[in-house]
């Protein structure tokens, strides 16, 4: 376990975060097609793996992870967030991921934790 | 835990009022999506906070036009679960898919 000193404020990175985000993406869906037997299952991994990615940095963070699938059939589609949190130490990232027949949005939000 | 299950109840109820109160009668319109969506996420928020609790919050939503496509959607949780939670509400009309999230995170 790693020490964290009560007077250091630890703040999330975005990047770091996005990183993490697309390397699960690609490792996930990376060059499959849109296929609906199996999206539940894509969904589900996604998360838990970017989740458990997450949690190993070991930063005192709890975090929400959020991932939506579309199939590209032309349909509009629009997201928004709106968070009531600690701007100097709560910070979330959203990564845009498309292929031909799918899209994929992921956004985390890390929330941290006072100690 | 009596208190736990009357606050979702109540959030669902403030959430799909926001949400009707934005979107209620209207059709699909490109122009107008980014009105409704900060209408939304905003009023969802402001009658969260107005409850007072001791909560950071999240608020998520998605708008999708009903023609035909798939939409998937997982959330995972890295958090206390003795004291914080989630709800979900789906609405929809003739033309619009609407679901929004909203995460409590005690502070």
């Amino acid at each position: 376990m790693e020490e964290f000193h009560s007077g250091d404020e630890v703040s999330f990175s975005p990047d770091e975060g996005s990183n993490v985000v697309k390397e699960c993406i690609e490792g996930i869906i990376g060059g499959v097609d849109y296929s609906q037997n199996k999206v539940n299952q894509w969904t589900a991994s996604i998360v838990q793996h970017t989740l458990t990615q997450l949690v190993k940095q070991g930063k005192p963070f709890k975090y929400i992870v959020n991932c939506a699938v579309m199939q590209k059939s032309g349909a509009g589609l629009h997201t928004a967030n709106s968070c009531y949190w600690d701007t100097t130490t709560d910070g979330s990232c959203t990564v845009r991921w498309e292929n031909r027949t799918m899209y994929c949005v992921v956004s985390v939000f890390a929330v941290a934790i006072a100690l | 835990m009596d208190e736990d299950q009357s606050a979702e109840e109540v959030t669902d109820t403030k959430i799909i009022i926001a949400v009707e109160s934005t979107i209620g009668n209207s059709s699909y319109q490109h122009s107008k999506i980014n009105q409704w969506m900060s209408g939304i996420v905003e009023s969802s928020l402001s009658q969260l906070t107005k409850l007072g609790k001791p909560f950071k919050y999240i608020v998520t939503c998605i708008i999708l036009q009903k023609n035909g496509a798939g939409l998937h959607t997982a959330s995972s949780c890295f958090w206390d679960n003795s004291t914080d939670g989630s709800c979900t509400v789906r609405w929809e009309n003739k033309t619009i898919y609407c679901i929004v999230s909203v995460f409590g995170l005690a502070i």
